[in-house]
């Protein structure tokens, strides 16, 4: 929504300008653009080296590294490990939000507002002023050795602020949906999945899209609610390679870019629901 | 609506109670893993705990820690990392305004400076490292362009290596800050713009009395989410780039917790540190609601 309204204010520039400012202009972004870029080019050019090569300056060029973080590395895996994370902790979120965005906006009771502001206000609490009573009470109940313990964290820590978006998306839908469905007989149960559900799709995309950068990149839940090294997420993987003593940097570099790919891909095809995401709570 | 009418209805009993029951599975996933834990985190934070067993001590623990020179080296690492706060404002406040002159392909640009959002402070953290290593890129930098006497090895001395992450967060903080700000000059009021140019005023004067004011709400979330960030979303790239050191040179409150519980077992002292960090933060987050009234 942010991105189409930033087209509609592009007429305030004087026509014409001045050719010159125009170029200083586009230079001054051009260096920017490298700035911004260099990481990318960065882990592209030092991960098409070998160690030596990397060591030495040369301007060699080899797979080998990519082959070696394949090959003797489980980095097949860990990016499996990732995504099976994501995918279980991202349902939870749609559908616990969803169900739940849907009630505060369109089944209010007596004390909903009231719990949808304590689950808004949960938003406020750090990972870290929770982790050590988070880490014991999971353990204790045997959850770290696998990947549940992970994604319920990862879940509860994502629903707060999946709920809020959902809650404010329903309330933009016009209450007669509801009253339609209920007077054709439908159940609340039947309206939410057959008539509300539907619309909000936009929505949930944009939970989708915000929880996957957001859980694809984290590390610090990863190296503590996953104790089983065959199940690490690649973060975790990375970051324990980086802290090896003898790191080989292209093959690190390697991993870091294949751990990148499928957030940059994310980013290149859903730019909009991020930005959108992002500026939900200014934009009202 | 009659409110009376609304609650003898069996109709409308039988709604409350749905969504009560819609409500209820996110409210107890909140409760048990967010609610709970913050609680014990409390209650932890008066004790000595290893884990397993706790021994009350009560608000003694408090006191020990505020006496501790390290819990207040870390603080002052804190304090230090929001001196980056108004860089990280100020340089996408100007990419912002730059990109809002349009000029060919302004599109592509802005697509360009919020990529780096997309990636992981993991990775970020390790380019960043080899950047600012003695043999890493900054260096061959300066020494292709000439300055090759200045020599620098940040990450090896206490303030050098917080310098580095300050400028590694500054840097991941474009994107987003950009994206607030061109958010926000895209509700500029072109009338006001266009007045202020009949009048015959610079772009500089422009910026400065038309726009700047126009955006304050936008600037007031943008230094909300990046002091949020320097306080809490660090952990990933002080562990990667320094894991806190040399010394505690990097170490952050966030990243003292995690030391503290999890590198020295002291899970009571760890719980103390994340509730004080709490306490910092929901001090935060009340101006936070103040400015955004995000619950309505």
């Amino acid at each position: 929504m942010s991105s189409s309204t930033a087209e509609v204010a592009s007429g305030t520039r004087p026509p014409g300008g001045h050719r010159l400012g125009r170029g200083l202009l586009l230079v001054v972004m051009c260096l920017v653009a490298v700035v911004m870029l260099y990481p990318f080019w960065f882990m592209i050019r030092t991960s098409l080296q070998t160690q030596e090569q990397f060591q030495s300056g040369s301007r060699g060029f080899s797979v080998s590294s990519w082959s070696k973080l394949f090959h003797d590395l489980p980095a097949t895996q860990q990016m499996l490990n990732s995504a099976i994370i994501c995918t279980c902790a991202i349902l939870i979120i749609l559908a616990l939000s969803a169900t739940a965005g849907f009630a505060f906006a369109k089944l209010q009771y007596r004390a909903s507002t009231f719990v949808l502001l304590g689950i808004v206000a949960a938003m406020l609490v750090p990972m870290q002023s929770i982790i050590i009573p988070e880490y014991v009470n999971l353990s204790r109940l045997h959850l770290i050795t696998s990947y549940a313990g992970a994604v319920l964290v990862y879940a509860a820590l994502g629903i707060p602020f999946a709920t809020f978006l959902m809650t404010t998306y329903y309330r933009g839908l016009p209450d007669e949906l509801v009253e339609a469905g209920v007077v054709d007989g439908l159940s609340y149960v039947q309206v939410f999945a057959r008539l509300a559900l539907p619309l909000s799709v936009p929505a949930l995309v944009t939970v989708t899209v915000l929880q996957f950068i957001q859980i694809w990149d984290d590390l610090l839940i990863g190296l503590l609610f996953v104790q089983n090294p065959d199940q690490r997420p690649i973060t975790v993987g990375l970051a324990a390679l980086s802290a090896g003593r003898v790191t080989d940097i292209p093959v690190l570099m390697a991993g870091s870019l294949l751990s990148a790919i499928p957030a940059i891909l994310v980013f290149l095809f859903f730019q909009r629901h991020l930005v959108s995401g992002l500026t939900l709570g200014i934009s009202k | 609506m009659a409110s009376s009418a609304q609650a003898s209805s069996p109709l409308m009993r039988q709604r409350r109670r749905a969504g009560a029951l819609f409500t209820l599975p996110a409210t107890v996933f909140v409760l048990l893993l967010l609610g709970v834990p913050i609680v014990q985190a409390f209650y932890y934070s008066f004790t000595k705990w290893d884990g397993i067993t706790a021994i009350w001590v009560g608000p003694q623990t408090y006191v020990t820690e505020l006496h501790n020179p390290i819990f207040w080296r870390v603080l002052q690492n804190n304090v230090l990392l929001l001196l980056a706060v108004p860089v990280a404002i100020g340089i996408p406040l100007a990419i912002a305004f730059l990109l809002n002159q349009r000029v060919w392909g302004w599109q592509v640009f802005r697509s360009v400076y919020f990529l780096p959002t997309a990636i992981s402070w993991v990775v970020i953290g390790m380019v960043s490292l080899r950047f600012f290593a003695q043999q890493g890129m900054l260096n061959q930098l300066l020494s292709d362009v000439g300055l090759g006497f200045i020599q620098t090895d940040l990450l090896s001395t206490e303030r050098g290596a917080l310098l580095a992450v300050a400028l590694t967060f500054i840097w991941s903080m474009v994107g987003t800050n950009t994206i607030i700000f061109l958010t926000g000059m895209a509700t500029l009021d072109p009338s006001l713009h266009e007045a202020a140019h009949v009048d015959g005023a610079s772009n500089w004067q422009i910026f400065v009395h038309v726009t700047l004011p126009q955006l304050r709400r936008f600037i007031q979330f943008a230094l909300v989410i990046t002091v949020i960030y320097a306080f809490t979303a660090l952990f990933s790239l002080i562990f990667v780039m320094t894991g806190g050191g040399p010394g505690y040179g990097t170490t952050t409150l966030e990243f003292f917790v995690y030391q503290t519980g999890f590198a020295q077992g002291a899970f009571g002292t760890g719980a103390l540190l994340g509730v004080i960090l709490f306490a910092i933060m929901a001090v935060i987050g009340i101006i936070q609601i103040r400015l955004l009234r995000s619950v309505d």
